[in-house]
Parts: C-alpha cells; sequence; structure tokens
C-alpha cells in the first residue's frame, strides 16, 4: 500500500476530526485570499485616484511654477511637448492655470481656475467620470464650468447656476465673466473639492488675458513606470522640469508605499494565524492518536516512517484544505471585486483623506500572484505543522506511548 | 481716499484728541501721530486719484473717483482705462463689495480674499477697510529725533501690544520734525524683517491743507514693483448723502 494511500485512509477513518481540520484550514486560504484582495483593492484605489483621475503619472512644468503658481511661469512651446509625448506612444493633456474669485448671489469664495481641453482631458485621464451631477465639459460649449462639490455647497450652486469670476488678468486688468455651472464633481481631492473650477481653455484664455499660456502638461503613460515615463521624456524637454506623481504628491506616494508593506504585513498575520490554527488542529489530531503510533512502533515502524506517514498525511490533507480555501477565497474575491463593500453609511457620499477620494465602495482587486501566494502558503503551513507533531510521535518510546491516555 | 491712505497712515494713531496746540516746540509721540492724522481728518472727503500699479509683467495706471464719509464708509469708481470702466467697490464697516459693470453683478469679497490685492495693487482688501482701532492695539515711543539723508526728521515706533490680532510685527512712522508731515511709513513682519515701506512725496496745498499728494508702497520682497497714488483733486467735509453707500448705490 502506497503512503498516500495509507495517508487517504487515515485521514478518512476519522472523518470529523479530518472534516474539522479541513474547514479550518479551508476557511484560513479563503479569508487570506479575500483580506489580501480588499487591500490591494484599497492599494489600486488610491492609485487610481491618484494617477489616474487627474494628475497623471508625470507632469510637466516651468521649472517655478509648482512652488510658486505664477501665471507667468507657464511652459514655451506646450503645443510640441505634448506632440511629443503623443509621439512615445502616450496621452497628454495640456492645463492653464489661475487663481481668482468665483461668486452666486450673496456667497463668493476664492478660487483656482483650471483650463482644459475637454478632448484631451477624457481621452487621458478619467475626472470626467467623476460627476455627482450634471455634465463634463462639452467640446465647443462656451461659459459652461465644472466644480468641485463642496465649492458648489459653499456657493450653493447647482446645475444652472450663474457664477461670476473676477480675476486678476494676466495683463493686471481685472477680468471678470458670467459662467453657468454644468456639472458639479464628485470627491475627488481637498483642493478640487473646495476650489477648483474647470471650464474650456479658450474661456480660461478670455477671462485671464492669457494668451494661451500652458502651466502644465499631464502625462498618461498607460501602465508604464512614472519613473521610466520620466527618464523617457525629460531628455526631450528643455527649459520645463518633468517629474513623476510620486514627487508631485509625495504623500500619496508614501501612502501607497505604505498600503505595499500593510499588504504584506497584514498578509503575514493571517497566514501566521491561519498556520497556528493548523499547527493546532494537527497537534491534536496527532495527539488523540498517540497510543495508536505506539503500537506501530511496537510493530517495528522506524521514526523515520512515521515521520513520512504523519507529513504525507498533513500534506493530502492541506492539498484538500487548500483546493477547498481556493474556491472559497475566489468566490469571495470576484464578489468583492463586482459588489464590493458600501460604505456608504459609514460616509456620505464619498470621503477624502491626505488629499485623494476614496469610493465609498470599496471593492476587492485580487492578482494572481497574491491567490498563489496565499494557497502555497497555507499549504506550507499545514506541511510544516505536521511535521512538528510527526518529529515529536517518532521520538516516542513505544512502551510509554502504548501506556498513554 | 480717507479709508485707505488714510488708515494705512492713521494705522497706529487715529485718536480722536483735541486739536494740538501747533506753538507747542515739542511734541510726544501721541500728539505727533494725532497731528500725522489730523492731515487727513474731515468728516467726509472727496476727490481723484491716479493709481500707478508696476509690477515685474506689467505697468498700468487706474484713474479713480473716491468718496468716504465718516471712519467707515467709502466708494471708489474707476474712471479709466475703459475696460475697468465703472468698476466700483464699496467698503462699508469690515464689508467689500465690487460692482463689475461687465456682468453687472456685485459680488461681495469672502473673508478668505481680504488678503488678497485690491484692484491688482500692493494693497490688500484688508489695507482699505482696517480702521484706526489700531491706536489700542499699539504701543508707541519716540525712537528716533535728528538729521536723517539730509532731512530734520522724528521717527516712533509702533509696537503691537500682545494680545492685539494685528498682522504687523512694528510699525515706524517717520514725520518731518518742523512740519510734522509724515514722509515714510516702515512696516515690519512678525519676525521684525521689512515687509513694505510706504513713502510720502510731493507735499502741496490741496483743499486748504498742507499734504503729501503722493503716496508710495514698495513690498519689500519685490523692491521693483510699486502702487504709487496721487491725489489729482481733493475736497474735505463736503456734504455726501449716506445712500451712496449702499449696495443700490454700487449699480447706478
Amino acid at each position: 500500500m502506497s503512503t498516500f494511500h495509507i495517508a487517504w485512509r487515515n485521514l478518512l477513518r476519522n472523518r470529523r476530526r479530518t472534516a474539522i481540520t479541513v474547514t479550518a484550514v479551508a476557511f484560513n486560504t479563503g479569508i487570506l485570499i479575500a483580506s489580501l484582495a480588499l487591500m490591494e483593492g484599497m492599494r489600486v484605489q488610491m492609485l487610481r485616484s491618484a494617477t489616474r483621475l487627474l494628475v497623471g503619472d508625470a507632469q510637466i512644468h516651468a521649472p517655478n511654477f509648482r512652488a510658486e503658481r505664477s501665471m507667468y511661469d507657464d511652459i514655451k512651446d506646450a503645443d510640441s511637448l505634448v506632440a511629443n509625448v503623443h509621439a512615445k506612444g502616450m496621452l497628454a493633456a495640456p492645463r492653464s492655470y489661475g487663481f481668482g474669485l468665483i461668486s452666486s448671489g450673496a456667497k463668493s469664495a476664492g478660487a483656482m481656475f483650471v483650463g482644459v481641453v475637454p478632448e484631451a482631458e477624457e481621452k487621458a485621464f478619467e475626472l470626467a467620470r467623476e460627476m455627482a451631477s450634471g455634465a463634463y465639459l462639452k467640446h465647443g460649449a462656451e461659459r459652461q464650468v465644472v466644480i468641485g462639490n463642496k465649492l458648489a455647497r459653499s456657493l450653493n450652486a447647482d446645475i444652472g447656476t450663474e457664477l461670476v469670476a473676477v480675476v486678476q488678468a494676466a495683463d493686471g486688468s481685472i477680468g471678470n465673466e458670467l459662467y453657468t455651472v454644468g456639472g458639479i464633481l464628485k470627491t475627488v481631492g481637498e483642493d478640487i473639492d473646495r476650489g477648483a473650477v474647470f471650464f474650456g481653455s479658450d474661456d480660461f484664455a478670455e477671462l485671464f488675458v492669457s494668451a494661451g499660456r500652458v502651466h502644465e502638461i499631464a502625462i498618461n503613460g498607460g501602465g508604464a513606470d512614472s519613473a521610466d515615463i520620466v527618464a523617457l521624456l525629460q531628455p526631450t524637454a528643455h527649459r520645463v522640469v518633468v517629474e513623476s506623481w510620486r514627487d508631485i504628491m509625495p504623500m500619496v506616494s508614501d501612502m501607497v508605499n505604505m498600503m505595499g508593506a500593510m499588504v504584506a504585513l497584514f498578509g503575514f498575520v493571517f497566514f501566521l494565524g491561519a498556520g497556528l490554527g493548523v499547527l493546532n488542529t494537527m497537534l491534536m489530531a496527532t495527539h488523540d492518536r498517540v497510543r495508536e503510533f505506539g503500537v506501530l512502533k511496537a510493530l517495528g515502524a522506524t521514526p523515520w516512517r512515521i515521520i513520512r506517514d504523519v507529513t504525507t498525511e498533513g500534506f493530502v490533507l492541506a492539498l484538500v484544505s487548500t483546493a477547498f480555501g481556493l474556491a472559497i477565497g475566489v468566490a469571495t474575491g470576484v464578489y468583492l471585486n463586482r459588489a464590493g463593500i458600501d460604505l456608504r453609511n459609514v460616509a456620505d457620499s464619498s470621503f477624502g483623506f491626505a488629499g485623494i477620494a476614496w469610493d465609498p465602495l470599496w471593492r476587492g482587486y485580487m492578482t494572481l500572484g497574491d491567490v498563489v501566494t496565499s494557497v502555497v502558503a497555507m499549504w506550507a503551513a499545514c506541511v510544516l505543522a505536521s511535521l512538528y507533531p510527526a518529529i515529536m510521535v517518532a521520538r516516542l518510546d513505544a512502551a510509554r506511548a502504548m501506556t498513554h491516555v | 481716499m480717507k479709508n485707505t491712505i488714510l488708515t494705512i497712515a492713521g494705522i497706529c494713531l487715529g485718536l480722536l484728541s483735541n486739536p494740538t496746540p501747533a506753538s507747542s516746540a515739542e511734541l510726544d509721540a501721541k500728539q505727533i501721530l494725532d497731528r500725522v492724522d489730523d492731515v487727513w481728518r474731515g468728516d467726509s472727503a472727496q476727490g481723484k486719484m491716479t493709481m500707478r500699479v508696476v509690477t515685474a509683467h506689467w505697468t498700468r495706471e487706474l484713474k479713480i473717483e473716491f468718496w468716504s464719509k465718516g471712519k467707515d464708509k467709502s466708494l471708489m469708481r474707476i474712471l479709466a482705462p475703459k475696460k475697468e470702466m465703472g468698476t466700483t467697490t464699496l467698503m462699508v464697516e469690515h464689508n467689500i463689495w465690487n460692482y463689475l459693470p461687465k456682468v453687472k453683478r456685485v459680488i461681495k469679497v469672502p473673508s478668505s480674499m481680504m488678503g488678497g490685492s485690491w484692484m491688482g495693487s500692493h494693497f490688500t482688501n484688508d489695507d482699505l477697510v482696517k480702521d484706526s482701532r489700531m491706536a489700542d492695539d499699539y504701543t508707541f515711543e519716540i525712537s528716533f529725533n535728528g538729521k536723517q539723508d539730509r532731512k530734520n526728521v522724528i521717527e516712533i515706533t509702533c509696537i503691537p501690544n500682545e494680545d492685539a490680532a494685528v498682522v504687523w510685527g512694528k510699525i515706524i512712522v517717520q514725520v518731518e520734525q518742523d512740519t510734522y508731515l509724515p514722509t515714510k511709513m516702515t512696516y515690519f513682519n512678525e519676525d521684525l524683517e521689512v515687509a513694505r515701506t510706504m513713502i510720502f512725496s510731493d507735499v502741496r496745498r490741496m483743499a486748504d491743507r498742507t499734504i503729501p499728494a503722493v503716496a508710495t508702497i514698495i513690498p519689500a520682497d519685490e523692491p521693483k514693483e510699486s502702487t504709487t497714488i496721487t491725489y489729482d483733486d481733493i475736497a474735505f467735509d463736503v456734504p455726501i448723502q449716506d445712500g451712496l453707500f449702499s449696495k443700490r448705490s454700487l449699480e447706478r
């Protein structure tokens, strides 16, 4: 009879004990897969919110612009830079920035005006999909603005509300104009929520008498690493700086990194918990059978034979359990990915933290790596956990083992 | 223009004391500051001025007509250039409203923007409405009395009281020794570094008073930039209807 056969029969001999162990290990494996998916989901969402909504993988500015935010620190020759980004197979959106006052009725607030090219934004970024109400800027729609939700609240503005903008134009004159609110954004980040007014680049040029000044080119590198994008673009860009989103949002970058570390840490804790559970079950199972092993030894079984039998049992048990666990975990993971966990009763609509937005629907994100790691880790934990009782038993004195109660 | 130059000049003065006897040879710090305040004192004022703003990127000149009444009511209307013609600023107590003729709307300057520039100049909105209660907020003493730059001047150092909610760490008011007319005011930030300097010049007879007709403000961090206000015409104690300082009159 093969060792596997013996192991299998041994497992079937005490079905209740085996069932308990299988359930415990399967459950732990499932939880490990699902929780890693949730953690990864959070990290992916953070990364998406950081780079896919508006900021991009990298940005181009005039050297002083990020520090001073001055209207006059613009990108010279922005058109050819955009063309250059396109030529490298990436997407780019040019933007202009200005500051001023926005008002509706008796309410007014300071605002950051962002002149955008709507088609370029929609192609390269996902902000246009983050509308709480109304619609994003349409091509050719004049005097339309899209504003942050907190700004809308403080101005008491809704779709169709007329807003007055008053700004200091680039030539020193006072620019003022009427606009209609066409859309209000969901929570996407504190600065945007509280003070951003997006409108067409032509409207921007007119309000600020800016002569088409461009202050920022945001780049969507289509999945390429942001450091590589910077390395690719910097040599071709003169008198401007190309920076990775990690330089632009160091806090978010740190958080994403921390999230990665947290996923690993939580994985380890779950793994430890599950491993200890398996170890306990295996120890109990072996302890139950001390007399049996004593008899085996008395009948001439070598310690090695006993170790082999017990670990094979662990191996088979782990195989069956993790298979179940894989099924449970993947099913939960798929569910978490599709349906997500609704946090809307915890946070009213969507909430911002550290300058980036969280979708109140927390979706899981399973990666093949995480699933394989979970299964292999739990399986290894099982086998290792059976090794310890196996060695203990193998070292037992046959006579004492047989009288063990 | 009471509330701009006047307030700025009277930033650590503004005591409604009895007129100081002109004959007295030696005045103390408080009396000198009262004298400075007296220069522009009036129940009301009306006139025209030219504001020239020089920045690193542009230079422009605004012609402005102004009315003021009491301590905290004033109205300024831009006469030129054409783009801003009719743009009007109303200041009542601590509030500022702007009327924009192009869009025919009145908007209130929110408190978050009070530190921002007024009409692109080096004056902040706050400068326009800060009242003369500064007298309560500062202690002052004569810190210099003698020759400086070939002129006989007296300098009064104004230090904010500990509990005063003020933006400046220190202000030095310089006046001419014999006339007590202000010549220079130096504003220091909370680290006691110079933040901006205001220079008064072109002393002239206007509306039966001798006053500096030109005031220039120079920000310390941009020494090549400046805002210069020149009084083209000024009249004191003219009758002005209270109704002028209302939101309704803004739109007219």
